[in-house]
């Protein structure tokens, strides 16, 4: 330490007394498996999108307003375009470092989720939920919940072909909520479709997302400061009393400033590579448009999937209709998300282990849990993969029908059976770490 | 337990003191090098207007220089230790949160003051109202009726001639240009005869007949026109309606068939609507 940076220090603490609680962080012990590091990972992507967000903001224009582009893309030069898909162009040609923030920002938000959903893996599979932590996986998974979110209003934020389409399913599967549809709907997006949705899906974007994201993460970690990590098992170190691994200070902290290092390398270099989000490829949202696609982000695909997949069927009842989009847009994926919020205490009520759990559990350990995470992993990968039933028909070069009949009678099956299968492979197993 | 005497201290497991080679104050060195001149360039080619892919690159060397520079110093000049930290236990309930103790419990009068909070908070709700667009806009209905001229996306009214043979054109009402709910696809159908269900009535001709263009399914603009089997698809989920049979569903997720629109010529020789659509536009409202 330089006698500069000691001075400074110690001059901070004669004012705010900070040695103690400084030493005290300093010495806090990370486990060193690679496992631990994916809410890391997490962490700084968030905070890559947050730097990178604040800058794309500036140049943001949330309006649909026709104005005539004057800048030097030479696809839309002169053209009149909603201001707002004008404002993504601008960004992408004509702004210094505009077009590789947009990019960054683009291959953080899929880092970001993507990271989400690996650490909400490791906490399950080791049965890091239990007593005392399931505040903490509640917490976490709002957390997941929230970054989807994100990426969803993000994605649709350039409103191009892709954005109007998956804004319009929006406001169909809000409208075909049962008695409630309209005024959710009309509410939501300020009027009949499109309404005056851009400038609520940028303030979502912008503030609210990132507001609750940034609160809901320093509980998470701060609960995590409290609770300790979970332990590995190890000969001669009892892990429900205490954790071992590096102190924060020096080589975890060091190990963590080359992670997230790395990870900003990462993503500048994919940035330099591959057209994320490009502006040139997608129009902008026309409605008298003759041809949009569909196609959301793949951590939403599976939504699109269900969508596609569900029966041509319609009833009425009790003064209501019960539709595709509702029963495959809105029900099961609420369905899916209770399941998750309630897992922690449907598996305490099969396995009553009382008391707290501080020793990570090897993932076949529970055959309950390893059914549970066979099944829900199975039936997102499939309605994932049936979200693209058509490319897949054309890479197998079956008709579009066969292929969706397959479909239809795989979602329903397969994850029972994975779920049967995995816990059965899990029962017969007996592996345990400990 | 532990090494350490004061109960802040590590309690050390195993520490390792650093026997770094040679070589790694060069590797390092090397990396401050390659960063400092990776983000030299880096902001050389922000600021000239380089291409992304140098803007990328340049980025993406600086800071992994510095990764691999912190990776290589932190271990040469710092022990590595592993340690064990105790896990706080919870001390129960007879810690007291405060030390303050009420002198006098008044029940009735907390539960008031929190009842009073809950229609503070309940009355916060109110100003969501303001979301909900105004009476008028949403009471609007599809703005079709008897005598509604069809118009393009540009304005322009349309004769039943504009149309080609196995053509197809997006329209909307004269007054609602652009209103989504509202386009409607006029199709002309070539080779094959309309049937039921088609209302040959709502026609203009024998083979000019008009579709909502929401998708009864999800709301996807219907847009692509298959003139060989007179089939509309929607790209959204791989949908088709049979144009030729009151656009019933033939494939894909949609339970109900696009609504037709009845069509007229005025006396101008331009398409009118004779009327609303024969049945609801667009998804399930619920
Ligand atoms: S919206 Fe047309 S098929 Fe789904």
């Amino acid at each position: 330490m330089t006698p500069l940076v000691g001075r400074m220090l110690d001059t901070l603490d004669e004012r705010v007394a900070l040695r103690r609680p400084a030493r005290h962080l300093a010495n806090k012990v990370f486990p060193s498996h690679w496992s631990f590091l994916l809410g890391e990972v997490a962490l700084f992507s968030f905070m890559i999108l947050v730097a990178t967000g604040v800058f794309l903001t500036m140049f943001y224009r949330p309006s649909t307003a026709p104005v005539v582009y004057t800048g030097t893309s030479a696809i839309y030069a002169g053209r009149e375009l909603p201001e707002v898909f004008a404002s993504i162009v601008r960004l992408s040609h004509d702004v210094d470092g505009g077009l590789l923030f947009r990019r960054i920002h683009r291959a953080s938000s899929h880092v970001f989720i993507g990271a989400c959903i690996a650490h909400l893996l490791r906490v399950v599979l080791t049965g890091a939920f239990r007593r005392p932590r399931e505040l903490n996986y509640l917490i976490g998974l709002t957390l997941l919940l929230l970054a989807v979110g994100s990426g969803y209003s993000g994605h649709n934020l350039p409103y191009d072909v892709l954005a109007g389409t998956s804004l319009r399913i929006l406001y169909t599967l809000l409208l075909s909520v049962p008695y409630l549809g309209e005024p959710l709907a009309l509410g939501a997006f300020g009027g009949e479709f499109p309404g005056d949705i851009m400038p609520r899906l940028f303030v979502v974007h912008v503030l609210a997302l990132p507001g609750l994201i940034a609160g809901l993460m320093t509980v998470h970690l701060l609960i995590l400061g409290r609770q300790t990590h979970t332990q590995l098992p190890r000969t001669g170190i009892d892990g429900a009393q205490r954790v071992v691994g590096e102190p924060l200070w020096p080589w975890q902290a060091a190990r963590s400033t080359g992670l997230a290092l790395g990870l900003g390398a990462t993503v500048a270099l994919s940035a330099a590579l591959v057209p994320w989000s490009d502006v040139d490829l997608h129009g902008p949202f026309e409605i008298a448009q003759t041809t949009n696609t569909a196609q959301p982000d793949w951590f939403l695909f599976w939504v699109e999937g269900v969508l596609r997949i569900y029966p041509p069927i319609e009833f009425h009842v009790a003064g209501t209709v019960v539709s595709g989009p509702l029963v495959g847009g809105v029900l099961l994926p609420l369905a899916l998300v209770a399941l998750g919020y309630a897992y922690p205490f449907l598996e305490r009520r099969r396995h009553p282990e009382p008391g707290d759990h501080h020793v990570a559990q090897h993932p076949l350990q529970i055959p309950f849990r390893a059914g549970a995470v066979a099944g829900v992993v199975v039936l997102l990968v499939l309605l994932t993969l049936a979200g693209g039933n058509d490319v897949i028909a054309r890479l197998l070069g079956l008709s579009t029908e066969s292929v969706l009949w397959a479909f239809r009678i795989a979602v329903p099956l397969a994850p029972p059976l994975a779920a049967w299968g995995a816990a059965a492979h899990a029962r017969a197993q007996g592996r345990r770490w400990t | 337990m532990g090494t350490s005497e004061d109960e802040e201290g590590l309690d050390i497991l195993q520490r390792r003191v650093p026997a770094p080679g040679p070589g790694n104050a060069v590797v390092v060195a090397a990396a401050c090098a390659v960063t400092a001149i990776a983000a030299a360039t880096f902001a050389v080619a922000v600021l000239t207007g380089a291409s992304v892919a140098l803007q990328g690159t340049a980025l993406a060397a600086a800071l992994a220089g510095l990764a691999l520079a912190v990776r290589r110093l932190a271990p040469a000049v710092f022990p590595h230790v592993e340690t064990a930290e105790d896990r706080d236990a919870p001390e129960g309930s007879d810690v007291p949160l405060s030390d303050v103790e009420p002198v006098g419990r008044r029940p009735l009068l907390r539960r008031v003051l929190v009842a009073a909070g809950g229609v503070v908070g309940l009355a916060l709700l109110a100003p969501l109202s303001a979301l909900r667009p105004p009476r008028a806009e949403a009471e609007r209905g599809t703005g079709w009726a008897r005598g509604t001229r069809l118009v393009m996306p540009t304005g322009e009214p349309i004769a039943a001639d504009d149309v080609p043979p196995g053509g197809i054109a997006t329209v909307f009402p004269s007054d609602g240009v652009g209103r989504e709910i509202a386009a409607v696809l006029l199709v002309r159908l070539s080779g094959v005869a309309p049937a039921d269900p088609t209302r040959l009535d709502w026609m203009v001709g024998d083979d000019l007949v008009a579709y909502s263009k929401v998708c009864t399914h999800a709301g996807c603009p219907v847009g692509l026109f298959s003139e060989r089997t007179s089939t509309l698809f929607c790209p959204c989920h791989q949908s088709s309606f049979d144009a030729a049979r009151g656009a019933t569903p033939t494939f894909g997720p949609p339970s109900r068939p696009l609504p037709q629109l009845p069509l007229a010529v005025d006396g101008e020789g331009y398409l009118i609507a004779a009327g609303d659509f024969g049945g609801p536009v667009g998804p399930a409202v619920g």
